[in-house]
This record gives structure tokens, sequence and C-alpha cells, in this order.
């Protein structure tokens, strides 16, 4: 396993909001195949560590790389630019709000990516986003525009975008928090899905059933550095820090 | 160059400033005209008598369609048509009597201000808490009681935004009297313009004007929105 | 004479100036909408000093009559004529529509930057992040996702600032533009015929009224997605299950 090429590599994550220090000094590998969860409470810098792997937020320093793409970042700078959109493409992200543009059409939002930033042609991504649209079960709303759809529906039309850029890896914004709880299930049975085919996956989730028995690996961020980590099974069994084991009694 | 705005004899400082009161009461005078029939507009256009409502309706769409200028001359030029006429009927000896621009202005000013007013007020009116009008009636309070002592108070609060802009619309569509002869300020900037031959400089001035009455316009009204908002965020 | 009489002697007069009417409103409304989406971006993207002059514009076209600015540049410009002449530029400035154009131009500018500055800011910046997110440029996510939404959110506000200019348009006629103001004046001076009037009011009113249609047939077209959203027919077909 350890062998498997290396995806994605974050090393020495800062990010400082202000005098506030969120992140000091995370690193983190994900390998093909991986499916990496991050747990931790509000305030521990998950979901800001998250964006910092596609420069959503840009870190205060640290350096990641993606696919042979480095950018090192010191003093709130990225040293090269040029390469953020090229990782961007190469990272799928999956957000919270789902964050699907309103004025597009399903299909629309899913061919976006291969069209204009890929510069596929229209017809292939067309016939690439139905497929997906397909996969992920909405095959027929491919027309219609994302206020039609039920929040469980609009965030399995986002994975599909994901999907459609061919990501190396696909990074999950807590993807199930904003949903209404009879509708979390069909989303987080898209996301197994996809990890029963080997995509590699970085979730950052509340979801303890995912965590423990999709993923392959688990982050325990606690504030700001990570507490604990190791596979699932035996950290959830045999918690080693006190702090995961307060979290784990609390959240389960 | 400062010589040319002094006042006196020499410069056109006095003129410019006559022409500027002029403006200023002529703002001031269309205000309470048309908040009247913007009020009259906004009851009109809520009533539950349909003839009411199609005037109020008709009446702020068309006017707002207009450009104000066409008003102004319909205003001017048709009432002094028919005060003319009202007058030989009255007496057959008499001859024509100008209509004065002055009141051609506040009327023409104050329909416009009057039919965008009534679209404020109107939404004003929507937007208030229906509870409390109710509220008001569980107690036995008379429709009148209501308007007074509810409703009128916090409509203030829901139109100021609206009404500050038309204020300012107002202000500026003064500037228009100078076209059917009303001493101005425009009007009085022309004519300095005709004597000096400096267009550009006495127009700069003119516009300097308006836009420092605009800003201290902007200023109050600001002042004016916050102290009625006051205690709404508090309370929220 | 009675209003019929009116119209049809002088029906081809009125016409035209309907036309001019149009044409300056069109040609104003239409620089002006060139010129505002970068403006509005200095406006939401620049640094409050960089930003300083275009708002000192923009509080200036927005404080002055636009009578006042249509002097200021028609007659205005007489006073720098020798200069004038030596750039070449005398033979613009001399021609009362190029003036009254320039004036609109200018003026209608200041208010689609502020309309459109309003509806940049009003696109969700969760539909920004997920461009960005799937690797799209700047330029490009101005162009997919920002502006596409920030011209829906201010359509309406575009289209009064439109009826508006129209309005506007009709003090042309001071500066002797021949405009269906211009043209009305000109038949009122000649026939004292008050019904001259109320013919200009009801041309005014047609345009609007037939540009109001127009803007709202198109602001259908742009959101059909919220539109639809009122559709139930839509929403209550059955929900396909994800499939395994």
């Amino acid at each position: 396993m350890s062998q498997t090429e290396i995806i994605l590599k974050a090393e020495g994550i800062h990010k400082s909001f202000g005098s506030v220090e969120v992140l000091k000094g995370i690193s983190l590998e994900a390998r093909k195949h991986d499916v990496i969860s991050i747990l931790g409470s509000s305030g521990s810098g998950k979901s800001t560590f998250l964006r910092c792997l596609n420069f959503l937020e840009t870190p205060t320093s640290g350096k990641v790389t993606v696919h042979g793409n480095e950018i090192l970042v010191r003093n709130g700078k990225p040293q090269n630019v040029r390469h953020i959109e090229e990782i961007r493409a190469r990272l799928g992200m999956v957000f919270q709000q789902f964050n699907l543009w309103t004025h597009r059409t399903v299909l629309e939002n899913v061919m976006e990516g291969p069209v204009q930033v890929k510069r596929q042609p229209k017809a292939e991504a067309r016939d690439k986003a139905e497929a997906l649209l397909k996969r992920v079960g909405l095959e027929e709303r491919m027309g219609m525009y994302p206020s039609q759809l039920s929040g469980g529906q609009q965030q399995r039309v986002a994975i599909a975008r994901a999907l459609a850029m061919e990501p190396d890896a696909i990074l999950f914004d807590e993807p199930t928090s904003a949903l209404d709880p009879e509708l979390v299930g069909e989303v987080l049975k898209v996301m197994q899905d996809l990890a029963a085919e080997g995509r590699t996956m970085i979730v950052v989730t509340h979801e303890m059933g995912f965590a423990r028995e999709v993923s392959s690996e688990v982050v325990f961020l606690h504030e700001g550095r990570i507490a604990e980590q190791g596979p699932p099974e035996e950290m959830f069994t045999n918690p080693r820090t006190e702090v995961f084991e307060r979290f784990i009694a609390k959240v389960m | 160059m400062f010589e040319l705005f002094s006042y006196g004899d020499t410069g056109w400082g006095d003129e410019i400033l006559r022409g500027l009161a002029i403006t200023v009461q002529l703002a001031i005078v269309t205000l309470p005209v048309g908040l009247l029939l913007g009020f009259l507009a906004a009851f009109a256009s809520m009533s539950r008598l349909g003839p009411l409502r199609f005037l109020g309706f008709g009446y702020t769409t068309i006017m707002r369609g207009l450009p104000e200028i066409l008003t102004l001359f319909v205003v001017y030029n048709g009432v002094g048509l028919l005060l003319n006429m009202a007058l030989r009927w009255w007496n057959p000896e008499r001859g024509a009597t100008d209509f004065s621009p002055f009141a051609a202005g506040v009327i023409a000013l104050g329909m416009v201000f009057g039919a965008f007013a009534g679209e404020v007020l109107r939404g004003a009116f929507q937007s208030l808490d229906k509870g409390q009008t109710e509220a008001g009636r569980a107690i036995g309070m008379t429709q009148g009681q209501i308007f007074r002592r509810i409703q009128l108070p916090q409509l203030w609060r829901f139109a100021l935004p609206g009404l500050g802009n038309l204020w300012i619309n107002m202000l500026k569509d003064t500037a228009l009297v100078s076209v059917i002869a009303l001493d101005d300020l425009m009007r009085m900037t022309k004519v300095a313009v005709g004597v000096t031959k400096q267009p550009f400089t006495f127009y700069l001035l003119a516009c300097l004007i308006y836009w420092v009455m605009c800003v201290l316009s902007e200023l109050v009204l600001y002042w004016m929105e916050r102290r009625a908002n006051r205690g709404i965020r508090r309370a929220v | 004479m009675n209003p019929i009489e009116i119209i049809a002697q002088y029906w081809p007069r009125l016409l035209d100036g309907t036309l001019m009417t149009i044409k300056l409103t069109f040609l104003g409304a239409l620089i002006a909408a060139l010129v505002s989406p970068g403006f509005a971006l200095i406006r939401t993207h620049a640094a409050p000093l960089a930003q300083a002059p275009l708002r000192l514009y923009i509080s200036f076209m927005r404080g002055t009559p636009i009578l006042a600015q249509l002097f200021l540049i028609f007659y205005g410009s007489g006073q720098f004529r020798p200069i004038l002449q030596d750039w070449g530029l005398w033979t613009f400035f001399r021609d009362p529509f190029n003036c009254a154009l320039l004036a609109f131009a200018l003026n209608s500018t200041a208010y689609q930057t502020e309309i459109l500055r309003g509806g940049i800011m009003g696109v969700p910046q969760g539909e920004i992040e997920a461009a960005k997110a799937i690797g799209m440029t700047r330029f490009k996510t101005l162009r997919r996702v920002v502006f596409p939404h920030a011209y829906r959110i201010a359509w309406p506000a575009l289209g009064n600032e439109v009826i508006l200019l129209m309005k506007a348009s009709a003090l042309a006629s001071v500066v002797t533009v021949f405009d269906i103001m211009g043209r009305t004046r000109q038949i009122f001076s000649r026939t004292f015929d008050f019904s001259t009037y109320l013919w200009a009011a009801l041309i005014y009113l047609c345009i609007t009224a037939i540009f109001v249609l127009i803007w709202r047939q198109a602001e259908r077209r742009l959101s059909r997605h919220i539109e639809a959203h009122h559709k139930p027919r839509v929403a209550a077909q059955p929900a396909k299950e994800p499939q395994a």
C-alpha cells in the first residue's frame, strides 16, 4: 500500500487569520486510492486545512505538491502562482453548500469545467456529463436548474461536476452537513461507491459511520495540529489520546 | 478670476446667489406639495374602490413615464391656457395673463415627485407589520388612531430612503425651470455666461453648487435614517 | 386645429423626432454599457485610493443636473475653442447631437457602474469559489460566473436606468436637437395647439411601454432558473435513487 504513487503532499501548513493561528503546521500525504477522513470539533481548523490544499485559502506558510506541481508558500505569498489553477484542475472539490452555478442547468454545471478549463469539445463533454449524471442517479434532471432540486440531489450534481474534471483526488468539505437528515444517505451512498472504485478522497466530515467504515485513514485535528492519525478501526477501538477519546465519546 | 464671482457690481456672486435662493425656495415649496400628492396617490392605489385605484395607478404610471421637461411644458403652457380661458370667461375685456413660472415649477415638479413618492409610500405601507395593526384593532383603536399612532411613525422609517432619493432628484430637476424663464441658479448662470463669455467656468460653478447641495442632502438624509432606525437593530 | 389635424399634418416631424430620441437613448445607453463593466470591476476590486477618481466622477454625475452637465459640455466647450480647434475636436463639440450624446453617455456610465457594482456584490461567494476550485482563471470566472449572475441581478435596475435616460434625452431639445421634445416645441411655437404636448406624451409613454415589454421578456429568459422554481409540475417528478 505504501508503495503506491503519492497524489497529494502537504508539508508544514500554517495558517493565521490576523493574530489567530488556526493551523500550526500540518503535514499530510495522500496516496492513490486513499480515503482520508479528517475529523475534529468545530474550530479545529479542518475545513481551513482542506481549503488550503487547493488554495481557496492561501496558507501563511507551507508546501503543497500535486502531480509534480509544487507550490511553496512563505509569508502568505505563494512562490509559483501559475501552478494554482493547475492544482485546482487536478483536485475536485465538493462544498458544504454545494455551490452549484444557479444560472446554469444541471448538465451545464457538469460540462462547464471540461469545456472551459480543459478545453474539451462540447459533444465529448456532454456525453461524459450525461454518463456521470446517470451514475449519480440524476439523468432525468439534466435539463433542470439547481433551484429545482433537493439538497441531496444538488450535492450529487456537485459530485458529478467534480468527477467530470477527472481529478487525481477529490476534496469533500463537510458534504452532508447542510442536508436534511433524510437526504444524507443518498450522498453518502455515492461517496461510498466512489471509495469502492478506488478514488482518492480527502473528506472533512462529521459522519463517524463514514469515517469508520469507508475511509482507509483517519486524521484527527485538534487546535490546529494533528492530534492523532491512523487506520480507523484501530483509532476508534483504541484511541491513544485523551482528546480523541473525548471527541468520539461526544459524537458517537 | 475671483473677481468674476465677487459680490457687487463687478462680479456675479450676488446674481448667482439670488438664483440659488430661488432654486432652494422652489425645492422647499415643492416638497410638501409633492408629499401630499404622494400620499393621495398611495391611498388611491391601495383603495378598495376600483375607479380610485385606477386613477392612482394611472397617475403614478403616466407621470413616471414622461420626461420631466415635458411635464413642465404641459403645466406651464396648459395651465396657462386654461387660466386665460377662465379669466376671459370671467372678464372678456381682460388681456392675456402670464402664468407664473414659479407656480408652474412647483406644480410640475410636485406632480413628478408625487408620482414617485406614491410608489415609495405604497411600498412602505405594504412592508408594515400587519400584526401591529391587528394589535391596535384588538385594543379598540379606530382606523384613524391606528394610522396616526402605529402606522405613520413606522412608515417614515421604510419610506425615508426612497423619499430621500426623490428629494435629491427633485433638487436637480429644479434646473429645468430655467427653460421657462424662472430666474433660478441655472438661468442666472446662463445670464452670467452671456455677459462674461466664460461658459465653462460658470457652468462648472453651477455644477459645483448643485453638487454641494446634493452631498449635503445626502449627509442630512444619512443622519435622519440613522435616527429613524434608532432601536431597531437593538430590538431585533 | 384639433388634435387629429395636428397629427395628420405634423406626423412626419414627430416620427423623425421619435427616431432621434431612440437613437440618442440607444447610443447613450450602449456606450455606457460598454464602459461600465470595467468601471464596476474597479469599484469592487481596486484599492480604495485607486477608486478615488472614479468615485468622484460618479458622485459628480449623480449630484448635478443633467441639464447642467449638458450645458457644461455644449456651451462650456466654447471657452476652449482654440485648443479644441488645434486638436481637431471642435467639429465634434460644435454639433449639439454629439454633445448631448456625450453628456448622456457619461451620465449613464456613472449610474450603470453603480448598478452593476451592486450586481457583482450580490453574486454568491460560494459559486465563485466553485469556479476557482475547478481551476478557472480569474478572467474566466468573471466571464462565466460573475458577470452572467451580476447582470441577472442588475437587469431590472438597468432597465429603469435606460428609461430614465430616455426621459433625460428630452433635454437635448434645449440645445436644439430635434428629438420628440424638440419637434413638439417647434410645432407648438407655430400652432399654439396644446394637443401637441399630449401627442408627445403619448409617444413617450408608448416607447416606455414597448421597452418595458421587451426588457421583461429578456429578463424572463435571463432568469429561467428562478422562474422554474415556482413550477410545481417539475418538482413533482419522482426522484430517482442513486444507482448502486
